[in-house]
């Protein structure tokens, strides 16, 4: 989709600056962010005349300005802690804050220390698995991000405490740029939070690279600024027999955008891409999730469940594409979702591409409402019909809850839920 | 205590009763009976707060107050329990959770202070055993596959927790074996006590064999046609329904 030319004058000025700034950066660096530039020229802000984009309005990002304006200042927002230990003792320079305890074998740290440190592990995976080819928005924060977070887990490192990045307030925050690197049979958890305040454009990009047999488990819990755009890309490789999981909430923003996706490179791989999103008011949350089945013996589950009030809307879009070689493909993928009002609305589609015979795909998607007999019960036995409405709600999200395998994010999650809908305590 | 004075209820245009009197005194049991389709179930869910139903005429008061007035879980909250015919099962919330919430609502209500998860399970555990029901019965979701049997001790069961002043049973022996017949109805009896009352609807005079109840009301077309005692439910039971519209209604409409 064309761009309007002058409107990219702002990112093409500030890109220079960029440029100027990241002076010291490799040669194959800087040239990765001049092509992402490139491409960003070229393909623009999506528009809602583009395919993916249809139902979510990003017009309000085409200038910039809420990218690089100036940020109200307002009072700073934050999710708690779901890792062990409190501050790292880990900085990563002026990146995000990392909470818990990096433990043996794992290394968590800026760009600028892990070119020194790792030089041609961050040459071979930043901005190799997160395409900026033909997706623009990972393409503005390839060409701009300040700020990198490098995980790695060392061959064998087992890592039982999670590592939580902390993306709040301030512009240092706005493009968040995170590789983890999964070393043959490690296994890390990473959790990532988002919360802030005031009107923004977070665009966020993050990328896995999953080594034979490594496990990754990845949270992003999103609770940005209701007046904030989130847009955010996860992207894995995945080598054979490796498990990556991602797990998206979505509570917050007043409209984000999510693209999650994995690749299997090998046979025996396993990948569970799941999410919770609640809105209300005129939030609008759209999950765009691609699995790319290229070898066999590979299952991926789905599972994304939505909680909509008011006038919100939510959008999900699945693609698994099954590649030739890759028979014996099991892919199940399930969106769920729970309207509570007439006027929330939820568009979703399957998009099933198989070129191998030998498979087993199975979607579904349903949108319902609360069952008003199950309301009844609840109020029948003396409890109040915004608590009912909550309780059922919360029943409805459990399963996915349950996916949720660090204890601190699912309880934290399972009572905002429990609480989210009430406009009145009974 | 409870007062149910001419009560005419539709649904959807339709009309299933036509005028109901009930009196229900505090520590009586009155059992109501009659052929399917004779409104039994309306007049249950009418009293907890079902939506769907059109009031046409009438009013019940429960201890003085219009209870038509009141939301469902103000009803809970005031001591009128209903023991579903089917109950509904609620995958994602535990029973537990579902009856810690529903009792501390309901003391909460009554001013008294909220039992903490301690003293909650104590309680539980003495209300659940009598039922031949294990404890762990309540970490499983609201009678979420579930027997027959199972759902409707889990009625009574909540029904002990929550302790009711007027509790009305809506055929909760229906589809039951012999065993947990006895189950539930010595649940039953054993909440009996001077200041609470029970409407017992049912099908069936069987269960009238182990609650005993004080009066007997036949339920026919949506009027109550006859009341009697304990001994009128044997009549029913070796009559049949038939007799009460060929020669009851009758008289009645003579004015006999």
């Amino acid at each position: 989709m064309p761009a309007i030319a002058d409107r990219t004058d702002v990112y093409l000025e500030r890109f220079n600056d960029a440029l100027a700034r990241s002076a010291d950066e490799p040669t194959w660096l800087q040239e990765r962010r001049k092509r992402a530039m490139e491409r960003f020229l070229q393909l623009g802000v999506p528009s809602l005349k583009h395919e993916e984009y249809k139902y979510t309005d990003l017009s309000a990002l085409a200038d910039g300005q809420l990218l690089f304006g100036t940020r109200a200042g307002g009072a700073e927002t934050a999710l708690p802690s779901y890792a062990a230990g409190g501050a790292s003792d880990r900085a990563t320079g002026a990146g995000p804050q990392v909470l818990g305890h990096v433990p043996q074998g794992a290394r968590v740290q800026s760009l600028a220390e892990a070119l020194l440190s790792e030089p041609d592990l961050v040459q071979r995976y930043l901005a190799t698995i997160a395409d900026y080819e033909d997706h623009a928005l990972c393409a503005v924060n390839t060409a701009f991000f300040s700020h990198a977070v490098v995980i790695t887990a060392e061959r064998g490192a087992v890592l039982d405490e999670p590592i939580q990045l902390v993306f709040g307030d301030g512009l240092r925050d706005s493009l968040p740029r995170v590789l983890i690197v999964a070393g043959r049979n490690s296994s890390v958890q990473v959790v990532e939070t988002y919360a802030g305040s005031g009107a923004y454009w977070r665009n966020a990009v993050t990328e896995i690279y999953a080594e034979e047999n490594a496990r990754v488990d990845h949270y992003r819990a999103q609770v940005e600024s209701l007046d904030a755009y989130h847009t955010g890309r996860l992207q894995a490789s995945q080598e054979r027999d490796s498990y990556v999981s991602s797990f998206s909430i979505s509570f917050g923003a007043a409209v984000a955008r999510n693209d999650i996706g994995t690749r299997l490179n090998g046979s025996g791989c396993e990948c569970s891409l799941d999410g919770l999103y609640a809105v209300r008011g005129d939030q609008l949350v759209d999950h765009h999730t691609g699995i790319d089945h290229a070898m066999p013996h590979c299952n991926s589950h789905q599972l994304y469940k939505g909680v909509l009030d008011d006038r919100a809307k939510g959008v999900f879009n699945g693609k698994i594409f099954v590649r030739p070689d890759a028979q014996k493909t099991d892919a199940v993928q399930s969106n769920k979702n729970l309207l509570l009002s007439d006027d929330s609305e939820v568009n979703t589609k399957p998009q099933l591409e198989i070129d191998a015979n030998d498979v087993r795909c199975t979607h579904g998607a349903t949108i319902g409402q609360l069952d008003s007999e199950a309301a009844f019960y609840l109020q029948s036995r003396g409890i109040g019909a915004d608590r009912a409405r909550n309780l059922l709600t919360y029943a409805f999200a459990a399963d996915a809850l349950e996916r949720i395998k660090l204890a601190p994010l699912k309880e934290h999650f399972e009572s905002l839920l429990l609480n989210r809908f009430a406009s009145q305590e009974s | 205590m409870l007062q149910v004075r001419n009560l005419h209820v539709s649904i959807e245009g339709q009309k299933i009763l036509r005028g109901i009197d009930l009196d229900v005194q505090p520590g009586t049991v009155h059992a109501v009976m009659g052929p399917n389709g004779s409104g039994k179930s309306t007049l249950a869910s009418v009293l907890a707060g079902r939506d769907g139903y059109e009031i046409e005429e009438g009013s019940v008061t429960f201890e003085g107050q219009d209870l038509l007035d009141m939301d469902p879980e103000i009803r809970a909250r005031e001591g009128v329990f209903l023991a579903f015919q089917y109950p509904v099962e609620v995958p994602g919330v535990t029973t537990m959770y579902f009856m810690r919430e529903a009792i501390n609502a309901v003391r909460k209500h009554r001013g008294q202070a909220e039992l903490s998860a301690g003293e909650f399970l104590k309680l539980a555990r003495e209300k659940i055993n009598p039922l031949g029901m294990e404890a762990d019965m309540l970490k499983r979701a609201i009678n979420e596959g579930f027997s027959g049997g199972e759902k409707k001790r889990s009625e009574i069961f909540q029904m002990a927790m929550l302790e009711p002043k007027l509790a009305v049973l809506d055929e909760t022996d229906s589809g039951l074996d012999i065993d947990a017949l006895k189950i539930v109805a010595d649940g039953v009896n054993s909440l009996r006590s001077a200041d609470r009352s029970f409407v017992v609807i049912t099908h069936y005079q069987r269960l009238l064999n182990y609650i005993v109840p004080d009066y007997v009301h036949v339920l026919s077309d949506g009027r109550i046609e006859l009341s009697g005692d304990k001994n009128l439910a044997l009549e029913l039971e070796s009559r049949g329904y038939g007799w009460i519209n060929d020669e009851v209604v009758p008289q009645a409409a003579a004015g006999v």
